[in-house]
């Protein structure tokens, strides 16, 4: 029994990480040994595509830097108007509030690739495009209905008496956001962050759409434009090191916050 | 007061969700392309009619089509095999639950690259190993089938383990005490899981089928970058076909139709899946 | 002192509560007893400005309170569930209030060690509520009470979470910390007895409406319906029909031994130490009796009472029939 436990658990990892692996082989590898498979084993292995990817210009850090500072951005910006948001959303009659939730999680299935052109025209109306801050604003719009649907779910399970207690302590309405309830939400608040954030770092088709400076891409947008060359010329080894450079920031993430991300996916489960 | 706060973050869901529909709605009805100098005129209902006879585009519907259900089914059936394997007790588990969701949380765009390079022919490792077993090389990313098999494969393996989490956080509401009552019944192990899991995971398993039957027939990132459609356009999605017709073709008034269309063909499908599921008796009146 | 201007609440259609009239003076501790669901926590919630009243007026020493918010009332509440802050410890849990307030670090810390010091729990300052007992947790929700200095204390059932022998420990402490205050006092209970031990008057309530107000003796003695007549007073009222228009009480311990009584059948008792609750089977319905625990019973027992210790009321309306 036990055995048999341990065999499919290896099966699941080989099959999560056996392509990363792979990637992770190729970036170490010379040019010459990903296509010759004779090379001896020790001849194999080279630096050089780490090195060709952070002397390249712009080198390779910008554009991990370039979706970090708007992933932080449009996390912010959800964050701040999705907690009043929610909290408003938590206390409005219940008609009214089956109303906006039933359009709330609408707005999540979405496939939202299919507002990339009325997004587009929005940002060159208003000469959005090629900008970092104004790419967080669609962000934070898509994020939204996420982060609506699971901080409300939080906000209806806290007992309304402790508001109430608060309201006698004498808090206004910001003060018993600051001091009481944000507080009890913490942990609930940490993993729509994290999950808002994901969605900011992995997004594709607005990004490919808004920015099209080389020094301004985000790390989505410039790996599809390293994959953009020709089939056959492609360098793979500098690719490879590339998939594993971008990796790295997300592989921290999801170990170190694993169970936030868990219990916030958990959580838009259970009451999404 | 209350709908004070709600107003800033309802105007931005309208602003990106709704505001584009509507556009879209009044875009489908203008000519708007390199042809009228990309300022809108109205044509009348042409955008609607060339969509109507455009074998391209109901082509990529029905591709579209099949690639998510055949993707999301073959998730659906993995991420119950994985979730109930991460129900048991065993030590290490939440590391092998964070390593399992790695795929989930990486760019798709990144690992498209990723998967270019393993299926590649002749130097991939898969084609290796057709070369060594004595399949010879079967140009994975060239046959149309294979092509369409390599996408599938590359959304499966991402976006199973998101669903799996949904089925474990399923999973973990069933009261354990059921399976003891149900074992003191006489009831044998793999009984239990028709008679008691199943049943009650399906609100679960309903959901990650919605939601994930939506996400997919929105597939974008991953054919665009992994095939660019091909070859000969048999990997093409409605999403794909709609961009390039604005960004490629600079058509945005029939490019505006096509997602019109898709997003109207994918709202049907929906509720008629949710009708029959309904009708079905397997999904209780959803709880908003 | 607090004045209730014929207070009524509703939801949707439905009125929660109707009609209430009452007068809390300072120093005065008032019982709202009734059964669940009757509207008790509902009319503290309206005078505390937590929910808004759909008609009356609420008035604090003349002062009507009405257009005031809850957070300006002034106004301390002890809830049903102490609503402590789960994500702060004791002594945080009572600073934030004062904190909020206004009140000089210097002071802060030093009421809230004299309250700490008052509710005994000085040694628990430092742990979070869900460390506490129920008890414990209490006793802070009554120190954060006490720190708010309010101009009218409100208490939720601040006990019903306890087991009865905390209960009776706590009463003390609750009478002396709050109940020796000049403020008015509205304390919410369905445990009668717990309102006889602790209020100076009791009020009533019956669906919404306050069915009769008065000191404990009051309500004891001239109850005002048959409904008052068997919430006050254990063990429970006897209640006997006499025709179509009267019924009759008596309570259990008016009944006693008479060789000319009605005679009884024993169906079974309780022993109870210092005295004992017998169940009798009588001519006229089954009948509750209490007598000396000591007593050695033979049957067949004959029992009756005096026609001063019954209380008459209306079969119909069940109310109280003039003497
Ligand atoms: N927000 C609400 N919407 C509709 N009905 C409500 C609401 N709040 C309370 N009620 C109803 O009002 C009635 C009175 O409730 P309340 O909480 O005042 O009772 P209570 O006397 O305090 O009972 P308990 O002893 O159980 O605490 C109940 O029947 C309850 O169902
Ligand atoms: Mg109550």
């Amino acid at each position: 029994m036990k055995r048999r436990l341990a065999l499919w658990i290896c099966l699941l990892l080989v099959w999560s990480l056996l392509p990363m692996l792979w990637q992770l082989i190729s970036s170490f590898s010379t040019a010459e040994s990903l296509v010759n498979g004779s090379i001896p084993f020790l001849q194999r292995w080279t630096l050089v595509h780490y090195k060709e990817l952070l002397a390249s210009d712009p080198p390779f850090w910008r554009y991990l830097l370039n979706s970090a500072i708007v992933s932080a951005l449009t996390t912010v910006i959800t964050l701040a108007l999705a907690i009043p948001a929610a909290y408003g959303l938590a206390r409005v009659p219940l008609q009214l509030r089956r109303v906006l939730r039933w359009i709330t999680v609408a707005a999540a299935l979405f496939p939202y690739v299919l507002l990339f052109l009325a997004l587009l025209e929005l940002a060159r109306r208003f000469s959005l495009g090629n900008s970092l801050i104004a790419l967080a604003m669609p962000y934070s719009g898509l994020a939204m209905p996420l982060a609506l649907l699971l901080l409300t779910s939080v906000f209806e399970s806290l007992p309304r008496e402790l508001e109430d207690a608060a309201r006698l302590e004498g808090l206004g309405l910001w003060q018993r956001l600051r001091w009481v309830l944000v507080p009890l939400l913490a942990p609930a608040t940490a993993s729509t962050a994290i999950l808002v954030f994901l969605f900011a770092w992995n997004e594709y088709p607005i990004a490919l759409t808004w920015l099209s400076r080389d020094e301004l891409l985000t790390l989505p947008v410039a790996m599809a434009r390293i994959a953009g060359s020709s089939i056959y010329s492609i360098p793979y080894g500098a690719y490879a090191a590339a998939t594993v450079l971008g990796s790295i920031p997300l592989l921290l993430l999801v170990l170190i916050c694993q169970r936030q991300i868990v219990s916030g996916l958990t959580n838009g489960a259970i009451k999404g | 007061m209350n709908l004070l706060l709600l107003l800033p973050a309802l105007l931005m869901i309208g602003l990106v969700f709704v505001w584009p529909m509507i556009r879209y709605g009044w875009l489908s009805f203008h000519a708007n392309s390199v042809l009228t100098g990309l300022n809108p005129v109205p044509n009348g209902g042409a955008n609607w009619i060339r969509l109507l006879d455009d074998q391209r585009f109901w082509q990529d519907a029905l591709q579209t089509t099949r690639f998510a259900g055949v993707s999301v089914g073959l998730e659906l059936l993995l991420a119950l095999a994985i979730a109930l394997l991460l129900d048991q007790r065993w030590r290490g588990r939440g590391v092998v639950r964070a390593l399992a969701l790695l795929p989930w949380a990486l760019p798709t765009t990144m690992m498209a690259l990723g998967w270019r390079w393993i299926f590649n022919t002749p130097y991939g490792p898969l084609e290796r190993l057709n070369e060594f077993v004595g399949l010879g090389p079967l140009n994975l990313l060239s046959t149309p089938m294979w092509t369409w098999l390599v996408t599938v494969v590359a959304d499966v393996w991402k976006t199973t383990p998101f669903i799996a989490l949904l089925l474990l956080a399923g999973l973990q509401t069933i009261p354990k005490d059921l399976y003891s009552a149900f074992r003191l019944e006489g009831g044998r192990p793999i009984q239990a899981l028709r008679c008691i899991t199943l049943p009650l995971l399906m609100p679960y398993v309903l959901i990650a089928l919605l939601f994930r039957g939506a996400q997919a027939f929105g597939v974008f990132d991953l054919i665009q970058v992994l095939t660019g459609g091909g070859p000969a356009g048999s990997t093409e999605s409605v999403a794909l076909y709609a961009y390039l017709n604005a960004m490629r073709f600079l058509d945005f008034g029939y490019s505006a139709t096509a997602m019109l269309a898709g997003f109207l063909l994918l709202t049907s499908a929906m509720l008629i899946l949710a009708m029959l599921l309904r009708l079905s008796g397997l999904m209780k009146p959803v709880q908003p | 002192m607090l004045h209730l201007n014929g207070l009524g609440k509703r939801f949707g259609e439905q009125w929660i509560l109707r009609d209430l009239n009452m007068q809390v003076d300072e120093g005065e501790c008032v019982a709202l007893l009734g059964t669940s669901g009757c509207g008790k926590s509902t009319a503290l919630r309206l005078i505390a400005g937590l929910d808004r009243q759909d008609e009356g007026s609420i008035e604090l020493d003349g002062e009507p309170l009405d257009s005031i918010p809850a957070e300006r009332r002034r106004i301390a509440m002890v809830f049903q569930s102490y609503a402590l802050f789960p994500h702060l410890s004791v002594r945080e849990n009572l600073n934030l209030g004062l904190k909020i307030r206004g009140v000089s670090p210097a002071q802060r810390q030093q009421r809230i060690e004299t309250v700490l010091d008052t509710v005994r729990l000085r040694e628990m300052a430092d742990r979070r509520p869900q460390q506490l007992s129920g008890g414990q947790r209490q006793r802070v929700a009554l120190a954060r009470a006490l720190l708010r200095d309010p101009r009218v204390y409100l208490l939720d059932e601040p006990m019903s979470n306890l087991d009865a022998q905390l209960r009776d420990d706590l009463r003390p402490e609750l009478r002396q910390l709050i109940l020796q205050g000049t403020q008015p006092v509205l304390y919410v209970t369905h445990d009668q007895q717990e309102a006889m031990a602790l209020a100076n008057r009791i009020a009533v309530l019956k669906d919404g409406r306050i069915e009769q107000i008065g000191t404990p003796e009051e309500l004891y003695k001239t109850p005002a319906s048959q409904f008052v007549a068997s919430f006050i007073g254990r063990p429970q009222i006897n209640l006997l029909p006499v025709d179509k228009q009267l019924t009759i009480g008596i309570r259990p311990e008016d009944v006693g031994f008479d060789p000319e009584g009605m005679p009884c059948r024993l169906i079974s008792r309780e022993w109870q130490g210092a005295s004992q609750l017998l169940l009798l089977d009588s001519p006229r319905g089954a009948l509750r009796m209490l007598c000396a625990g000591d007593l050695s019973l033979s049957e067949p027992l004959h029992v009756s009472w005096l026609t001063s210790a019954e209380h008459r009321f209306d079969a119909g309306s069940g109310h109280r029939l003039a003497e």
